[in-house]
């Protein structure tokens, strides 16, 4: 049912509303029917190195994965998340989905698959030079299209999948590949690295402007297909980026993996901004099915002044596990993080950020916005790190949590640890829930109590959506309404 | 476990366990057994353990200690020197985890207050302490303290009796031929609506190393009303581990004022269980490591009820190589509707080589709720002190100033005038000496 069916119901009463929004289906729950070329579930060596072939990587990058999947076997699977995770059966996923047909430009793609991107929204095809926007899709694991290349190129900027930047820039691709996330950093990154299928590679030259915004809509379609994808960024001294992540996968009854990983490096004077709205499939409202999104996102601000700002608005994913980071290495560097993470019936979130200071003067800055509704639980854990060397650190630390309802949970662990005696570290957090009085003084003026409810986490949550690209902007505040249906009552 | 401490505690408590009072009590035997067995299982945290992540005990896990003090009885320990203003009660001194009746004072109690060495208690009566060594422990300090704590305090209060002057309850360490560890339990009960104050009070009677582990388990029923002031001031290589557990029904009220000075590496875990409608803990305190030290303190606040409410207020100063924790937890259990807490943390970095960590934690289940937190690190105020400077004080002076004014809120709220200005003092004495620890 729409908001705007509500609106012409006006004896609808509370309870009319909660029902009807608590049987509402995921909108983005379709699933494109076209032949995929998949491995066997199971994860060897073999595997790994069919990924490779497959992928038609050089040597050295089958090496690098293998290193990766036998580090990965020493591992075991970190636990100290406030999450209740289901086992996982890695044997069990197929670590290679790709479509059959390999098109070779945007009108060779699959009709069905562009169809499901219409269906999301994307603005792929004209739409996409309306929108100013250049999209490289992501479907399953193989990028299928990307647009406004020559564009790019012109600049100088190299924007494309993983898959051919290892052919085409081996030598960038080596130069950084898994030198902001080593392979064996934690244990879903030594997973990626091992048989990581593509993602997006961007890299922006000294001293250029990316002259719009990147943006990249990945997609989980196959079934029981588990996708790890591996972004990398890169801006050289005196260059400037602006990059869109959205997510959203169909209806599924099973819990898939999603083990991402993306690394951004800043070198002198560049500035990264990267931006996610996270759709995925949440699970019902009895927490069946849904996303395991378990990612490590990190970024080095290693020259001097450099700046590196993630934004996420996290309202998909049965469990989000993650903590877009910033290593502050440059002297002046500065990062920032801002999130809008929402959990509503049975998810889970365990999502925050990592802030090392080492380079002299370095500032950060986290605004972290929980909204917790249903049985949701929500939990914001965050490390700011102040080195020895870090001689006039700055951060400021602000986690809000908003409460919905009676059964969900907030939670905040931040991890403060100062060795410099020049720094200055803030940090505060409160939890409430949508005070009474506020909600008086909407219905008084004759707003519904969901209508009300929806501009007050407007409102809570506006520090974040400022920092979004506009159009993203409106998606995250419309994916928010839409999560939020039938919080209330 | 194969480390020396782990060897050392497997061979004295052997030794040591049928020797213990309340040894031969069946249940007893078998809880003590228990936990030495989970002790030897697993040892001391690791670095990976999260609670223990910044606390080291390697050092530790490669010391060899004696178990308690065979003359304890016979270490010299000046008993004039144990007077705090204000506090004229009745007292109990702890010297290397044993009671010392010569410098104690348990006589002539006021009408309504049971006190006594817990191990007359474990001999006598151990049924009655069931409830307490029969419990699970927590982690493997408790489970030391678990199997070999011999010796302690009970103190009961009556219902609806009004103890006027403060217990004053005494642990020393003393210099003995070589290094020990010591193990000691307190038992506190508040009947309804008695009132009670309690100060705690660690020392050293000359320099030493020991190991000492400090277990209070402390229940307040409805409506009774609690004081508990700490002044840590054990001997600078002290390694002292202690957890004060408080259980509070409807309507009891913990306030707490800690100041923790002292010690080479300390940890003190409080935890507060709101059991009951309306109940309050509060707590203020300050830790201010300089030298080598590590002072760790760790809430675990746990709103159960309906308008239950914790207030906590803490400041840190690290100086030298010092490092000071601070990790706060307030969970708010579902159904806690109307719980209000509050926790602050601000802490003062004066150092190139001290650490400040600190950790509020807010884990909240419930939604009719009032929670938040907030942490600082950071420095003096430079307009502050160019400010005193500008008056003619010396540097310094103005730094000691500031510093002790930023300590001493959480000193305020305490009502008994004479013990605060007393623990304004040491403070006061403490801070500059911070500094000047690094040398030595």
């Amino acid at each position: 049912m729409t908001r705007e069916a509500l609106r012409a119901e006006p004896e609808a009463t509370n309870a009319d509303v909660l029902s009807a929004a608590l049987e509402r289906r995921y909108s983005a729950g379709f699933v494109t029917d076209i032949e995929t070329d998949s491995l066997p579930p199971g994860l060897d060596e073999d595997v790994i190195r069919a990924i490779s072939a497959r992928k038609g990587e050089p040597a050295w990058m089958t090496d690098w994965r293998l290193a990766a999947y036998r580090h990965w076997l020493t591992m075991t699977p970190p636990n100290w998340a406030k999450l209740d995770i289901a086992p996982i059966d890695f044997q069990s996923i197929s670590y290679y989905a790709a479509p059959r047909q390999g098109p070779k430009s945007l009108a060779e793609v699959d009709p069905k698959l562009l169809e499901t991107y219409e269906k999301l929204g994307v603005p792929l095809h004209e739409r996409a030079r309306l929108a100013g926007v250049a999209v490289d899709a992501v479907f399953d694991s193989v990028s299928v299209g990307t647009t406004f290349r020559k564009e790019l190129a012109e600049a100088g900027v190299i924007f494309g999948s993983m898959s051919e930047a290892i052919r085409e820039h081996p030598e960038l691709v080596r130069q950084y590949l898994g030198s902001v996330v080593p392979a064996g950093d934690n244990y879903f990154a030594a997973l990626n690295s091992a048989v990581f299928s593509d993602g997006s590679f961007v890299f922006i030259p000294r001293g250029v402007r990316c002259p719009m915004e990147l943006s990249t809509y990945f997609r989980i379609n196959a079934l029981n297909t588990g996708q790890f994808e591996r972004t990398l960024i890169i801006a050289e001294d005196d260059s400037q980026v602006s990059y869109l992540e959205g997510c959203t996968a169909p209806m599924r009854d099973e819990n898939q993996l999603h083990a991402a990983v993306v690394e951004l490096v800043a070198l002198a004077r560049a500035s990264i901004k990267y931006s996610t709205v996270q759709n995925w499939y949440p699970g019902d409202e009895n927490g069946v099915g849904g996303i395991y999104n378990f990612v490590t996102k990190r970024g080095d601000c290693r020259g001097d002044d450099s700046k590196i700002s993630w934004t996420q608005v996290e309202t998909g994913s049965a469990i989000t596990w993650k903590y877009p980071s910033c290593v502050l290495r440059g002297d002046r560097s500065s990062g920032e993080f801002h999130s809008v993470a929402l959990t509503h019936h049975r998810q889970q979130a365990d999502t925050g950020t990592k802030m090392i200071h080492i380079g002299r003067d370095t500032k950060s800055k986290i605004i972290s916005k929980g909204i917790s509704a249903g049985r949701g639980q929500n939990s914001y854990r965050g490390l700011v790190k102040v080195e020895r060397s870090a001689a006039g650190a700055r951060n400021y630390t602000q986690c809000d949590s908003l409460l919905i309802g009676k059964r969900c949970g907030a939670h905040t662990f931040p991890y403060i640890e100062v060795k410099n005696p020049t720094a200055i570290v803030e940090h505060e957090a409160s939890t409430s829930k949508i005070s009474d009085d506020q909600l008086f003084y909407c219905r008084s003026r004759g707003i519904s109590e969901e209508d009300a409810v929806s501009m007050i986490v407007d409102g809570f949550c506006r520090q974040v959506f400022r920092e979004l690209p506009m159009e993203f902007a409106v998606e995250a505040k419309k994916l928010l309404e839409v999560s939020l249906e039938g919080a209330v009552g | 476990m194969s480390n020396a401490f782990a060897v050392a505690v497997g061979e004295a408590a052997a030794a040591t366990l049928p020797r213990l009072p309340g040894a031969g009590v069946a249940w007893l035997d078998a809880a003590r057994r228990a936990h030495l067995a989970a002790f030897l299982r697993d040892g001391l945290p690791a670095a990976r353990n999260e609670a223990w992540k910044y606390t080291s005990l390697r050092a530790l896990e490669q010391r060899a200690l004696a178990l308690g003090d065979a003359d304890a009885a016979a270490r010299a320990v000046d008993a004039q020197a144990l007077a705090l203003p204000g506090v004229n009660g009745p007292r109990m001194v702890f010297v290397n985890g044993a009671f010392r009746a010569d410098l104690s004072y348990i006589d002539d109690l006021p009408e309504g207050l049971e006190l006594q060495p817990l191990a007359s208690v474990l001999a006598r009566d151990a049924e009655s302490l069931r409830g307490v060594f029969g419990a699970t422990a927590t982690d493997a300090f408790d489970r030391l303290n678990a199997t070999l704590a011999g010796d302690g305090v009970l103190l009961r209060v009556a219902t609806g009796a009004r103890i006027a002057a403060p217990v004053h309850l005494v642990y020393l360490g003393a210099p003995a031929v070589a290094d020990l560890a010591w193990h000691a339990r307190a038992v506190i009960e508040l009947g309804a609506d008695a009132e009670l104050a309690v100060v705690e009070q660690h020392g050293g009677a000359g320099p030493h190393a020991h190991l000492g582990t400090l277990v209070s388990d402390i229940r307040l029923q409805h409506g009774a009303h609690l004081q508990w002031n700490v002044l840590q001031e054990a001997d600078t290589g002290a390694t002292l581990i202690r957890r004060s557990a408080f259980r509070l029904a409807a309507d009891a009220v913990v306030t707490l004022h800690a100041l923790e000075l002292g010690g080479a590496l300390v940890r003190h875990a409080i935890t507060a269980a709101l059991e009951g409608d309306r109940a309050c803990f509060v707590s203020r305190g300050v830790f201010a490591p300089g030298g080598r030290q590590h002072l760790e303190t760790r809430l675990d606040i746990r709103h159960r009820r309906r308008d239950t409410a914790s207030d906590a207020l803490w400041r840190g100063v690290a100086d030298g190589r010092g490092r000071g924790v601070l990790h706060g937890a307030i969970t708010i259990e579902a159904g806690a509707d109307g719980a209000a807490a509050q926790l602050g943390n601000k802490n003062l970095l004066l150092s190139a080589h001290a650490e400040i960590d600190t950790q509020p934690v807010l884990e909240i289940h419930a939604d009719e709720v009032k929670a938040s937190h907030g942490a600082t690190v950071g420095q003096l105020d430079e307009r502050a002190l160019f400010y005193l400077r500008s008056r003619g004080l010396p540097l310094e002076q103005a730094r000691a100033l500031l510093t002790s004014a930023f300590c001493r809120v959480a000193l305020d709220g305490l009502d008994n005038a004479p013990l605060r200005e007393h623990l304004a003092a040491r403070l006061a004495q403490h801070l500059p000496r911070l500094a000047g620890d690094v040398e030595a």
